[in-house]
């Protein structure tokens, strides 16, 4: 299989996030619970964990890195922490419904900074505008639907001079852009671990710069008696057993980003995004939304007259992993005008090289071919 | 003897006994004694008689909260110390 959806899950893993795994689930109690080794090593597991995040974001805080179950997980902390309803917050206008329906659900009231795809300055331009009227902002860091790399560090220095608190959502920029916590002006960053950090499904991270508010509540470990959840983090944060075996996983993973650099592997996926690209350019019918700056790794496209279901399902059936549809962004399509269509979004990865792209870009050009002169 | 330093969780402790241990101070976390947390489980480091000043003081230059202190005597009694 050529696997082309890391921008969903990045399948393709470093050996040694299975391996801490396996190693923690039958090695690996749950951190807090006991001084026996298995709870100790769970307790060391988690932390080291932690110490990493702060290596990768330059930050300076382990306490204050929260695992999650996911970055909408996080986003949802986040987002609840900061919004009170009837509040209104600026977002861009490619944002997730991780962020759009959470903010409906809170009862905010969203102002759109409504941009042209990779126009970077038209950005900044219609965020300058909302912020001053807005009490709070989030902004996805790069496009799920069409990697288009928003210019946040110029979002977050408007957030400062307006004294508005901003929530980045690192979902696709974590692990392949360089984000240092400690200059961003961000209350809250909020990731997955399972996409660009290469753990596994069911983590998250939440980088809190701010006082938070529990979402969940339950035991912690510590101040037993206490029936408020504890008001220091990260057990402010984390009720529950934690995810030891997934944290494992994900420590291997940062380790793998941080051995490489984050932004080597952002530049390998583009690299091989403008490389499929360029070819996907020279088929008849095919509109391919890519743009030579402000692009990361992850690249759509539609076809004039085959949809992309249709064409997603076919790739499937020969071993090309891509996502059609939506990608949970309605925000985003409507944006770029794909709303009614959708697209075929293929991601990229650091585990791909171009030989792996051109069998799969022959693949995509062979089923046109099939499709249209079943069509004729 | 040990001295207890009282931590607010165990990430905090873990924070404290690593910060310690890096500035060659030997450390080792403990769950905190019962009685000693008044709000039930919690989390401690403890040291060396010889090494606790310069713990507690390393602790406090590096901003990491620190709670209560205790010096755990010979016969398995605490008693709070101020340092």
């Amino acid at each position: 299989m050529i696997y082309l959806d890391s921008a969903a899950t990045s399948l393709l893993k470093p050996p040694e996030v299975l391996s801490a795994m396996k190693n923690a689930i039958n090695t690996m109690a749950s951190p807090g619970r006991g001084s026996y080794s298995a709870a100790r090593l769970a307790a060391d597991t988690v932390y080291e964990c932690r110490e990493l995040v702060c290596r990768l974001f330059h930050y300076d805080k382990p306490e204050n890195v929260v695992f999650s179950m996911n970055a909408t997980h996080a986003l949802n902390i986040a987002i609840r922490s900061v919004v009170k309803k009837g509040d209104r917050v600026c977002v861009s206008g490619y944002e997730h419904n991780s962020v759009t329906r959470t903010l409906n659900a809170v009862g905010a009231e969203m102002l759109i900074a409504k941009s042209e795809l990779f126009d970077r300055e038209g950005t900044i331009k219609a965020f300058e505008k909302l912020i001053p009227k807005a009490d709070a902002v989030v902004c996805n860091h790069v496009s799920n639907v069409f990697g288009f790399i928003m210019p946040v560090k110029e979002i977050s220095e408007l957030c400062r001079k307006y004294s508005v608190p901003f929530i980045l959502d690192a979902s696709q920029s974590a692990g392949i852009i360089d984000i240092d916590a400690v200059e961003m002006y961000a209350s809250y960053i909020a990731m997955p671990g399972h996409k660009g950090l290469m753990g596994p499904q069911g983590t998250g991270i939440l980088l809190c710069k701010s006082n938070p508010e529990p979402l969940m509540f339950g035991g912690t470990g510590s101040e037993s008696i206490n029936q408020l959840m504890p008001d220091s983090l990260p057990d402010m944060l984390e009720a529950g057993t934690h995810n030891v075996v997934g944290i494992a996983g994900l420590g291997e993973g940062i380790k793998y980003v941080l051995q490489n650099g984050a932004e080597n592997i952002g530049k390998h996926e583009q690299r091989l995004c403008r490389f499929m690209a360029s070819r996907l350019k020279t088929l008849e019918g095919v509109e391919v939304f890519y743009s030579e700056e402000n692009q990361a790794g992850v690249l759509s496209i539609r076809h004039g007259s085959i949809n992309s279901e249709t064409l997603c399902e076919k790739l499937g059936e020969n071993e090309v992993a891509a996502r059609c549809g939506l990608h949970c962004s309605p925000f985003a399509h409507k944006s770029a005008g794909t709303l009614q269509t959708g697209t075929i979004r293929f991601s990229f990865s650091p585990f791909l090289d171009e030989n792996d792209i051109l069998n799969a870009f022959n693949i995509f050009k062979n089923l046109i071919i099939c499709e249209k002169l079943i069509n004729m | 003897m040990r001295y207890l330093i009282m931590c607010k969780s165990l990430t905090y402790a873990q924070r404290a006994s690593r910060a310690l241990e890096s500035a060659g101070i030997k450390a080792h976390l403990l769950k905190a004694p019962a009685g000693l947390m008044s709000n039930g489980c919690g989390y401690c480091v403890s040291v060396s008689p010889f090494d606790a000043e310069r713990a507690v003081g390393l602790l406090r230059a590096k901003n990491l909260p620190i709670g209560r202190i205790y010096l755990k005597k010979s016969d398995n009694s605490y008693q709070e110390v101020k340092l």
